[in-house]
């Protein structure tokens, strides 16, 4: 039996009760900081001492508060983080840094300002292209982003704590990969949902207890005799957010997911800060450059792909031919939160992409509810034994 | 030895027996809810009745459709686009493309070798699905079986601008005061609703032959409208409905054969024939 208080079990604990730690960190006179997607720098949160919390949605509760705030038809987990939010739910944040990391979220961010009474709020305006004048530009948005938690906490952000947080960080992502490693062999050691946990539960968690649950984790798992189950086909998820048990379970009935190409699995974990002269160089570059989602525009930035469609498929989603290989992929889904539209109006590529390379593929969509859940799984289903 | 396919849709419950070679002994559909939607049971022990069969005879039970999941008596879930792709292509094996609109949703399967390769289904919405029908049919106050023929009166088209279910309610009742004909109102709505799922076929891409099943291939309007909108043959199964369950019938029938062609034991579950539960 595995210890209740370490590795997977402690993960599940955090995962059903995220906001506890952070509540005792309150408690204990810290100050926590919400953030609402993995592309604020977390690094400058940790270096001023600062804990940083992901606000997330939660399927299971029913959006109602949201709606005297924003349309219907609009992201549902911004109007699910935002709901929680306004339900009092995140009632020990002393601040929000958010971020145009996509249009709902910039819109949400400034109703998020004006119905709620954080002592500190930041919006950092985000470039959605990745040429180099958009890389100044965010380093000017991350410099004004310095300047308001400087105010806020009264403190310097020097550059030695800077990258002293920098190498926690990049410590973090380097473990989210070897957990990675684990899902390579078949069955895999650890499961898409335990993932999922562990994975949600470093978000609520400051970076060095983060790092501490993953190397918990990775050793228990490596060492595990109650790994998953092999199922009927190894998938690939592709999404902007797989972040909860109940839908990865859906897939996991059937298949094993070994990798979940999303906000709630491998995505912000990837590669890692270059140190820089300037630390807000490196952030800036990782960020815009190095995480891999949808909202950003890469098409055509680099000559020798403009109007070569083969080329211009392997320059947006070459990162994923390497996974499809080495974790020996045989299905991908492309699962879609409704009104989604910059994944959306990716898939039709990605389709092409992953045909190009024989994977077969299908495309999903769900709308952040527990009631998404019975036609999700005919489709699951319906899409495996076209595979197996 | 028999085989049976329990089709469980949203409006439907549908049973087929076979035998062995394939031969078809009973078909028997009921209304699955709100008050029957435990009594799947009811639906096979009509059909075992009609086949003069007990259900011990059964050698192996598919069950499917959006209550698939908890059929007791079942031995194995197949979803229902691999159950329509199988049913339809043994009375099409030229099918290339299914089209099946039922009461809560819609599905093109694209089809290869009487195997299910790949699918696309409407969203959670009522537009697009019989769910359109039925609720415009109460609105006009006339019966779902004559909305067809009475559209193929129609003297003119009439646009149907909106194609959520509430709003092409309110816009039907608003060209109803206006004065417009009724046959002339239910063509446009076939049109509506035929666009909308010509447009969900057309992301899979249609290769002929093209079959329609589902309740709403029972409305010769709708056939008409699809054809319009697809611009291309469409087949019409004789019985619509029950190509979900014949499907998996003939799943049955193969699962078990091929399992006792390799000498391999088929668990089976108990043959008790007791009420479906869904989801619980």
């Amino acid at each position: 039996m595995s210890d209740k208080n370490k590795g997977l079990s402690k993960a599940q604990e955090i995962y059903l009760n995220r906001s506890q730690r952070a509540r005792e960190l309150k408690a204990a006179g810290k100050k926590i900081i919400g953030y609402p997607c993995v592309y604020v720098p977390l690094e400058m949160l940790t270096a001023l001492d600062l804990v940083p919390y992901q606000t997330c949605g939660d399927i299971k509760e029913p959006v109602t508060e949201a709606d005297r705030a924003l349309p219907h038809s609009f992201c549902p987990i911004m109007r699910n983080c935002l709901d929680c939010a306004l339900k009092g739910k995140n009632d020990f944040l002393d601040g929000m840094a958010t971020i145009h990391s996509s249009d709902p979220q910039e819109k949400t961010a400034r109703v998020w300002e004006s119905y709620t009474n954080y002592p500190y709020f930041h919006f950092i305006d985000m470039p959605i292209t990745v040429r180099p004048e958009a890389l100044e530009y965010f380093k000017s948005q991350l410099n004004d982003f310095r300047k308001t938690l400087e105010a806020f906490t009264e403190k310097k952000l020097s550059t030695d704590k800077l990258e002293a947080a920098i190498k926690s960080h990049n410590q973090q992502r380097a473990l989210v990969r070897e957990l990675y490693e684990l899902t390579k062999p078949s069955p895999p050691l650890i499961s898409g949902t335990e993932i999922v946990q562990v994975v949600k539960a470093l978000t609520s968690l400051p970076v060095v207890e983060g790092n501490d649950l993953l190397t918990e984790t990775i050793s228990e798992v490596k060492n595990r005799t109650d790994g998953p189950e092999k199922k009927s086909a190894r998938l690939l998820i592709w999404s902007s957010t797989l972040d909860d048990t109940d839908i990865m379970q859906v897939f996991e009935a059937k298949a094993n997911v070994v990798m979940n190409e999303s906000c709630g699995g491998i995505r912000a974990y990837r590669g890692g800060v270059k140190f820089t002269a300037d630390p807000l160089e490196g952030l800036a570059d990782y960020y815009l450059n190095e995480i891999t989602c949808a909202r950003t525009f890469r098409q055509a930035t680099l000559g020798e792909t403009r109007k070569d469609y083969a080329r211009d498929l392997q320059s947006r989603f070459g990162y994923l031919k390497g996974i499809i290989k080495e974790w020996k992929i045989n299905g991908a889904v492309m699962l879609l939160v409704r009104y989604c539209d910059p994944f959306a109006f990716e898939m039709p590529s990605l389709k092409d992409y992953f045909n190009s390379l024989g994977v077969p593929s299908t495309y999903i969509e769900y709308d952040y509810t527990t009631g998404a859940l019975a036609p999700l799984r005919t489709r699951v289903e319906a899409f495996l034994e076209t595979i197996s | 030895m028999y085989f049976a396919g329990v089709d469980i849709g949203s409006t439907m419950t549908k049973v087929v027996l076979m035998d062995n070679s394939g031969n078809l002994l009973s078909a028997i559909k009921g209304p699955t809810g709100p008050e029957y939607r435990q009594l799947a049971n009811e639906v096979m022990r009509q059909a075992l009745e009609q086949a003069s069969l007990q259900i011990d005879d059964i050698s192996y039970i598919v069950a499917t459709g959006y209550g698939r999941l908890n059929v007791p008596f079942a031995d194995r879930q197949i979803t229902e686009l691999s159950c329509h792709a199988r049913g339809v292509s043994s009375l099409f094996p030229n099918v290339r493309t299914a089209i099946d609109i039922g009461g809560q949703d819609a599905k093109c399967m694209k089809i290869d070798n009487g195997r299910l390769t790949s699918f696309v289904m409407n969203d959670k919405c009522a537009a697009g699905t019989g769910r359109f029908l039925e609720v415009t049919a109460a609105t006009l106050g006339i019966r779902l079986e004559d909305m067809g023929d009475i559209s193929l009166k129609a003297t003119k088209k009439i646009q149907i601008s909106n194609l959520c279910t509430i709003f092409a309610q309110q816009e039907v009742v608003a060209l109803l005061s206006r004065g417009e004909k009724l046959e002339n109102i239910l063509a446009g709505l076939h049109d509506a609703l035929a666009s909308r799922i010509a447009a969900l076929a057309r992301r899979l891409g249609i290769k002929p032959d093209l079959v329609l099943t589902g309740g709403v291939a029972k409305n010769t309007g709708m056939v008409r409208a699809m054809k319009e909108s697809l611009d291309c043959e469409i087949f019409v199964p004789e019985e619509p409905l029950l190509t979900g369950a014949l499907g998996a019938a003939i799943l049955a029938k193969e699962t078990y054969m091929k399992a006792v062609a390799a000498g391999e034991a088929l668990p089976t579950k108990s043959r008790r024939l007791e009420k479906a539960t869904f989801f619980s």
